[in-house]
């Protein structure tokens, strides 16, 4: 999509919101009402009107022209102008336009910006480097400790994290950067005023607290499914490099690849047990030649940062005697406490209490009846 | 003339006295039986005529009314046929009126003169007045058991008229065979490892707690909880009489020597009706698949299958223990006590955490959602399974026998029963504090539980009953650390996904 000179400059009022607020209008088709020469308070009106006169030619409508036509021009009138601008007040979002003066510059510069940009917090603070960090909604608790870990340490190094705030790896990451007071970089599908998923509630508010959020999408809209990649393509347009730390052979993450090998941005990933579904994907991206991380220190050299990372406690030492025994029958995947407890050989009731050590200590993960390793991620030293 | 026959008639399990009245009077020819008969009862008309006519004995030419007392009260099936034929013959002068006082009388005809064995004969020998009783003799054995009465077993119309006529002695009732070896129960020991499964269903047997059991195909949930009755204590004398009387007037066949003393197994399909599973069908309000679990195990299979209406059902009877059915005729209360036991797949798809499973999250979640959150509730123990690997199937370590196990449970239900409730899981969460007292290092783990949103503040009562449990097998009076970190192995959260 190129640029729409007919969108640059405009002031982003409540009429353009209201518009792009339309259901199946993208920024493509508004562009191409828009070029019929009148403003967007007129279009607006036009529509409320039922149009009369001549249609104008919108691209990809094909036989669906009628009905997206009619659905446009029953939204102008049932949309109520005053109600989409006092969203945007009350949820304290922001929106600037291509050509605008508060356009962040790193996507002005991209192959394909964002027209219209909605955010929360400040797009001051979208400065280099920043390292996006995705993967897998579907994580191994192995994939959700780097993931953390990566976004602590690399916060530390006074990196900003860019994601999606998908379950997850996106999830695991800002956590890890807001736990060492970093510059989180959220970017949604959705409007700003609707988290999804749900439970990630409060790591949106987080997120627009500490750092910027932002997407494409004006207030009220639902995060329908051709979103996503839409969202992902400026993830990657804003990464000095991305990091995939899980990923099936399928999955969103590797349409953020895509879309940062046409940019010319470094891939990396991060290795995973061979077999496992979950680093599917990424062991194929390093077989193909991205770059092999295991950590922030990684990343910071691949990008050429000078600095190092934080200041980082030693992991606790691995158990030794009957933990240690049992800790070592535990793969890098879920396997069931049952099975864990039948190959120690020992009372079942001692089997149980040794895992509930292994988990407070941090060596096991255990969700439900099931355990798997984790890295014992040590408190940061640096925060309260 | 007017005879009187003291007979039964039952409702739900419990048997009610009925008083067969029977007048013969001069007029024309006519057979009317009152006292709100139902089919069955009224076709005894036919039956009795044909057994009278049978058995070489008159029938009487003349105004015959046939008056079930208390007209109240509904009379279902066809018992009272014997009743009715004796107090005819009796009115009319065939039988010395007198031969009958004392005498309870059950039995149905053929239209031979035979006598056919009773359907559900213990509610209905336990309700007869009298200090003696006909019945047939194949059902004799049952009423032996219930031992109110001095029991005279009939094989036919022509006999009993001959006995009561003083013509012939009544038959000895049968000797009560002596107790037959107990049945095989599938025993623990056939399941290999997957040691934590099998100490949830100890720690089930020895509290009383309902267990559920998530795994996919494969993962042994069926093979757990046929096993479970055989770690059971057997049933005492009254838990014994009372599913005795269930099954008995359910229709179902008792063991040889009349008396169930073991905990029974029911196991319905999914496809079963809420009337089937909770009873009160057909105007005997016939008891339910809850009620004949009572005193044992109720194993649902595919919990997520049932109908919510069926599962919905069962709330109250585990929340109170009985059932109360009711038709617009009458109404009963049936005992509806038993262990349940519940098995379920993850996710609709089967797989669960293995690797072809391709149920998105929104899947799983309704999937989990169809077992509705106070039917999980009832479930003390939750316990989360995968398929068993290879190696621990061909383990050399031999599994304990359901014997070992059940020595323990045994002991750990009598030390349960000390504390005045019939087990663990009926002890209400005020009393907690009081009998399953926690040590400092339990109290500990319990409070990290707690706050790292493990544990809900109701689950916390839940899992303190199951490491009192787990304090009682181990023979300790306090509930330490590893009776709380066992419990909580115990207890997958509803809301684990992936």
């Amino acid at each position: 999509m190129s640029r729409s000179p007919a969108l640059l400059g405009l002031p982003v009022d409540a009429h353009l919101v209201a518009l792009l607020s339309l259901p199946a209008m993208g920024p493509a088709r508004l562009h191409s009402l828009l070029a019929t020469g009148v403003g967007p308070a007129v279009l607006w009106d036009r529509l409320g009107q039922g149009w009369p006169g001549p249609r104008p030619s919108v691209p990809g409508l094909g036989s669906k022209t009628e009905k997206v036509w009619t659905n446009w021009v029953e939204g102008a009138r049932e949309l109520e102008l005053d109600m989409v601008w006092e969203r945007l007040q009350q949820h304290e979002i922001g929106a600037t336009i291509l050509g605008g003066a508060a356009y962040p510059p790193r996507l002005a510069g991209d192959i394909d910006p964002p027209v219209v940009l909605f955010f929360q917090g400040r797009l001051d603070l979208i400065t280099s480097p920043l390292v996006a960090i995705v993967g897998t909604r579907r994580c191994s608790r192995y994939g959700h400790d780097v993931a953390r870990r990566m976004g602590r340490d690399l916060a530390a190094a006074g990196v900003g994290v860019v994601s999606g705030l998908a379950a997850g790896i996106d999830g695991a990451a800002h956590h890890g950067c807001l736990e060492a007071g970093g510059v989180p970089v959220g970017v949604v599908a959705a409007g700003l005023d609707t988290a999804y998923p749900r439970r990630h509630a409060q790591l949106h508010r987080d997120v627009a607290t500490s750092g910027v959020l932002l997407g494409e999408a004006p207030p009220g809209i639902t995060p329908e499914r051709w979103r996503f990649p839409a969202r992902n393509r400026i993830i990657a347009a804003l990464a000095d490099a991305v990091v995939v730390v899980e990923s099936g052979e399928r999955g969103g993450s590797m349409h953020t690849v895509a879309e940062a090998l046409r940019r010319d941005i470094p891939v990396l990933a991060v290795p995973g047990p061979v077999g496992s579904v979950a680093s599917a994907g990424t062991n194929q991206l390093l077989a193909e030649g991205a770059g092999l991380v295991t950590g922030a220190a990684d990343v910071l050299l691949a990008i050429g940062h000078g600095a190092r990372p934080g200041p980082r406690a030693e992991p606790p030492p691995p158990p030794d005697g009957e933990a240690g025994r049992v800790l070592e029958l535990v793969p890098w995947r879920a396997v069931s406490v049952d099975q864990v407890c039948a190959q120690s050989e020992l009372p079942v009731r001692q089997a149980l209490d040794v895992i509930d050590r292994l988990v407070t200590a941090g060596h096991l993960a255990r969700t439900g009846g099931f355990v798997e390793r984790a890295l014992a991620v040590p408190p940061n030293p640096d925060q309260r | 003339m007017i005879a009187t026959i003291s007979s039964a008639t039952v409702l739900g399990v419990t048997g009610h006295p009925v008083r067969v009245e029977v007048h013969v009077a001069n007029g024309l020819p006519a057979f009317n039986v009152v006292g709100q008969p139902d089919s069955s009862c009224r076709e005894a008309r036919d039956r009795t005529r044909a057994a009278i006519v049978s058995s070489k004995l008159t029938w009487p030419q003349a105004r015959i009314t046939v008056n079930l007392a208390p007209s109240a009260l509904r009379k279902v099936g066809a018992h009272l046929d014997l009743a009715m034929a004796l107090g005819i013959l009796a009115a009319s002068d065939q039988v010395p009126v007198e031969a009958l006082d004392g005498i309870g009388v059950l039995g149905e005809l053929g239209l031979d003169g035979s006598i056919r064995r009773l359907a559900g004969a213990v509610p209905l020998v336990d309700a007869v007045v009298g200090r003696r009783l006909v019945i047939p003799a194949a059902s004799a054995v049952e009423a032996m058991v219930v031992g109110n009465h001095e029991v005279l077993p009939a094989f036919d119309l022509v006999g009993v008229v001959a006995c009561l006529r003083g013509e012939v002695e009544w038959t000895r009732p049968p000797s009560v065979h002596p107790a037959p070896p107990p049945r095989s129960v599938p025993d623990l020991a056939d399941v290999q490892g997957q040691p934590v499964a099998r100490l949830a269903v100890e720690v089930a047997a020895a509290g009383g707690h309902n267990l559920l059991l998530i795994g996919p195909p494969g993962a042994g949930k069926t093979m757990l909880a046929q096993r479970l009755p055989g770690v059971l204590p057997p049933l005492d004398a009254v838990d014994s009489l009372e599913a005795t009387r269930v099954h008995s007037a359910a229709g179902l066949t008792l063991p040889a020597d009349g008396l169930i003393r073991h905990p029974p197994y029911r196991a319905p399909h999914h496809g079963a009706s809420a009337v089937a599973m909770v009873g009160g069908g057909s105007a005997t309000l016939r008891p339910g698949e809850i009620s004949l679990a009572t005193n044992g195990v109720l194993f649902l299979d595919e919990l997520a299958e049932f109908p919510s209406s069926v599962l919905d059902a069962l709330r109250q009877p585990l929340e109170e223990g009985v059932i109360r059915v009711s038709r617009a005729s009458a109404s009963a209360t049936l005992p509806a006590r038993f262990l349940l036991v519940g098995a379920m797949n993850p996710c609709p798809c089967g797989d669960g955490r293995g690797t072809d499973c391709r149920c998105t999250d929104a899947q799983r979640a309704r999937y989990r959602r169809r077992l509705s959150g106070p039917l999980a509730d009832r479930f003390d123990l939750r316990l989360e399974m995968g398929v068993p690997a290879v190696d621990e199937l061909l383990t050399a370590r031999r599994s304990e026998t359901s014997i070992a196990v059940a020595a323990r449970v045994l002991a750990a239900r009598q030390r349960a029963r000390t504390r005045g409730y019939r087990c663990n899981a009926d002890i209400p969460a005020s009393e907690l504090d009081q009998f399953g007292a926690l040590d400092v290092d339990a109290t500990a783990t319990l409070e990290r539980a707690l706050s790292d949103g493990t544990l809900s503040a109701r689950g916390m009562h839940r899992l303190r009953r199951v490491a009192l449990t787990l304090a009682d097998l181990d023979e300790r009076d306090r509930v330490a650390r590893s009776d709380v970190v066992s419990a909580l192995s115990m207890r997958a959260s509803m809301a684990v996904m992936v």
